[in-house]
């Protein structure tokens, strides 16, 4: 230990023994005082280099890139409105049936946006139904717009021609279990018009295994499912040099309860595994892992630990491809995603409305203090269950412009680097995290893990761990357990503008859906619909085969989505979860 | 003594949003009922099939997705075609208030939404379930 840390060590008893005490004597009912004061013995052999770096520098712990691109766009803001790029792209959206989804994208298209469509599924298409599916009768063309063929698509992107055609664009995909198949479909309308599929951008969010966590929009055992994502992860790699392979999201499993440190280890296992499998199909790291993306990690309203997880995600992930699967490239190591530190949807409160608001403000400043933009997430009205506002996205984005434009948030770049408290947390909670994935290591991997139910089980018991101490008091949320007597005003708001779907069009979605896939059915060559499936089985069979390149096949001959999953439940079996208790 | 009151737990349909289900079944069994946790994407007609069987007197089912109207009223119409119609039906999720009336009408006992506090939860259950046993217990 120095001669300047003896001196602070010994100042600090005094000051504890002193002033301190002196403070806690007013607070009789605290056990040990409610606040801490960081000083440079909490990070003693700290090494800048080792542990921060530079911004866009390995080990990234600062930042992906030596700045937020939002904080050069920002400049502009007021001399060349167009370009300052302080708009969002396309919202997550889809509605109905391709029809209406399509009509939606005009609007936009008509109104200037000029980005492709991230598009939202309905349930049936993410689990692998078809809209005539009796079964599933009712969740058509609900929370997302409905796929079953090849011809859906191709209604979708009916308004993405000449500038906007599909290699100009880049569009979203929100589909998991039965990702290969749209990935095969989109593929499939690039060459029926005759675009090369190298030029296409797109990501998939193709993120499965976190589905058996969180989201539960699961078809096959995990087993068979990293074959599925593996074969995705080698078509790309091979064809498709501008497509993301993947999205993966670590924000669902905090939202389904789990813990920061959970969200951390098991979004990091799950990026392990994904690694893992490119590696084994013999791919080169530094050829596929650079199409990795992230959705987001988690958020809360503890937004000092949101900022440390950000950087300690980061330098975790670099040291993995680096170390571990021995990346060479710093595009292998960089986690690229939307936004870093936010609170979650989880955070926003059904009481009082409004006070969302403040929320996601706060949730936007850790954002851009933890190296990213000030992205105020989710609207207000996120837990009023009637889908956003239009009103409440423009406070959003409002709030992020404002945060960069007047109150400059981004002028510095990771401005508590070498804070002795933002250090201590980033290495006390890599630390934690790296002892939970040891432990999945440990169990043989993340796919055991969920195999085994650990991790379902483990997340299960957070969230009603912290249910319980919202209810126990431990846990305060304003307007929900405390701050709600009658004194309290309970603000209302008014939603005044309309929704853009027509509620006689929603009614009609699933009718009108059914009807364009009997049409489908129809016209095409049932023969050979029956010989591509008869081929699917047996390929289905041999693990080594990449099932991709037949289902661009499947596609175009407008075989449906629950035709190609129903063979592969055939030959792999459905998951089935584990017990709960 | 208090006989145990048994409770199902469901999630209809392809909503796979299971972090309130799952609560609500940990915390009626810290609570003391019998809880049967049906697992996600179940048909209204197993879920019945189900409740009847293990002779439930409490079915809660958990819908985020926006399809509660359809998937509560296909239960409630089961559960009343199978001799369930005392069986007591409440709802969680996401749901809006201006489907309250709708649900209420199709014999739903309590729908809770987010920020509900647990033991609200637990009391109205126990005491729905009072009032279809005859045992009294106002409003």
């Amino acid at each position: 230990m120095t001669e300047q840390e003896d001196k602070i060590k010994a100042e600090k008893k005094a000051w504890e023994e002193g002033a301190l005490k002196k403070a806690m004597e007013r607070f009789s009912f605290l056990q040990e005082p409610p606040a801490r004061y960081y000083t440079p013995l909490d990070r003693s052999d700290f090494d800048f280099l080792e542990k921060v770096g530079f911004p866009g520098q390995y080990p990234f712990t600062a930042g992906t890139y030596p700045f937020d691109p939002m904080a050069g766009l920002s400049r502009l803001a007021a001399k060349a409105p167009q370009s300052s790029g302080l708009t969002r792209a396309a919202m997550y959206s889809g509605y109905g049936t391709p029809e209406d989804t399509r009509d939606y994208y005009r609007q936009n298209i008509e109104r200037g946006v000029r980005q492709g469509p991230n598009l939202a599924m309905d349930l049936p298409t993410q689990c692998g139904y078809d809209s005539d599916n009796e079964l599933i009768e009712g969740e058509v063309g609900k929370v997302g717009v409905a796929i079953d063929t090849l011809r859906d698509l191709e209604v979708i992107y009916e308004p993405y021609q000449g500038d906007l055609n599909l290699d100009n664009i880049a569009s979203n995909f929100t589909v998991n279990a039965s990702a290969i198949y749209l990935i095969a479909m989109y593929v499939a309308l690039a060459e029926k018009r005759g675009i090369p599929i190298d030029r296409l951008r797109a990501t998939p969010q193709n993120d499965i295994l976190k589905e058996y966590i969180a989201r539960g929009t699961y078809i096959f055992p995990p087993g068979p499912a990293m074959r599925l994502f593996r074969d995705t992860l080698v078509f790309i790699t091979r064809h498709m040099p501008r497509m993301n392979i993947t999205s993966m999201g670590g924000y669902h499993i905090r939202e389904a309860g789990a813990t920061r440190v959970q969200d951390l280890a098991f979004s990091l296992s799950i990026a392990t595994a994904y690694i893992q499998a490119g590696v084994d199909a013999g791919q080169d790291v530094d050829a596929f892992a650079p199409r990795f993306t992230f959705n987001a990690f988690g958020g809360s309203m503890e937004v000092l630990k949101e900022i440390a997880f950000q950087r300690a995600a980061r330098r975790m992930y670099a040291r993995l491809l680096k170390e571990r699967f021995g990346a060479k490239d710093p595009r292998s190591m960089i986690i690229r995603q939307p936004i870093c530190a936010h609170i979650g949807p989880s955070s926003t409160t059904k009481q009082r409305p409004l006070n969302n608001v403040i929320r996601a403000t706060i949730g936007a400043m850790a954002g851009a203090m933890s190296g990213g933009p000030p992205a105020a997430f989710p609207p207000y009205d996120e837990p009023l269950g009637l889908g956003w506002s239009r009103e409440a996205q423009q406070l959003a984005q409002d709030t992020g412009r404002i945060l960069a434009c007047e109150a400059r948030i981004l002028d510095v770049v990771d401005p508590f680097a070498g804070s002795y408290y933002m250090e201590a947390q980033t290495d006390e909670i890599e630390a934690a995290a790296q002892a939970e994935m040891d432990k999945i290591d440990g169990m043989g991997g993340i796919v055991a893990a969920i195999e085994k139910g650990y991790v379902q089980r483990a997340v299960s018991r957070s969230a009603y761990k912290y249910q319980r101490a919202i209810s126990n008091g431990d846990i305060q949320i304003v307007g929900v357990n405390c701050f709600i007597g009658e004194n309290e005003l309970e603000v209302q708001t008014n939603r005044l503008v309309p929704h853009p779907y027509d509620p006689e069009r929603r009614a009609r979605a699933e009718e009108r859906q059914i009807a364009n896939l009997k049409e489908v059915k129809r016209m095409r060559d049932q023969k050979e619909v029956r010989r591509l499936l008869g081929k699917l089985e047996q390929k289905a069979k041999d693990e080594r085969e990449n099932l991709l390149p037949l289902m661009i096949e499947c596609a175009k001959a407008y075989v449906t989505l629950q035709e190609v999953c129903d063979v592969l439940r055939g030959v792999f079996g459905e998951y089935e979860p584990p017990s709960i208790f | 003594m208090e006989q145990r009151i048994r409770v199902l737990i469901g999630k209809p349909g392809l909503d796979g949003h299971d972090r309130g289900a799952k609560v609500i079944a940990y915390m009626l069994r810290d609570a003391g009922f019998e809880v049967i946790y049906t697992g996600l994407r179940q048909t209204p007609e197993a879920i019945v099939k189900a409740a009847l069987q293990e002779d439930v007197q409490v079915v809660g089912l958990s819908i985020l997705s926006g399809a509660h109207l359809g998937l509560v009223r296909s239960v409630a119409d089961k559960l009343k075609e199978g001799g369930g119609d005392d069986v007591v039906l409440f709802v969680g999720g996401v749901i809006p208030e201006e489907d309250f009336p709708a649900l209420k009408e199709m014999g739903v006992a309590e729908i809770f939404t987010s920020g509900t506090e647990i033991g609200q939860v637990v009391e109205s259950i126990k005491r729905h379930v009072k009032i279809r046993r005859g045992e009294g217990g106002a409003g």
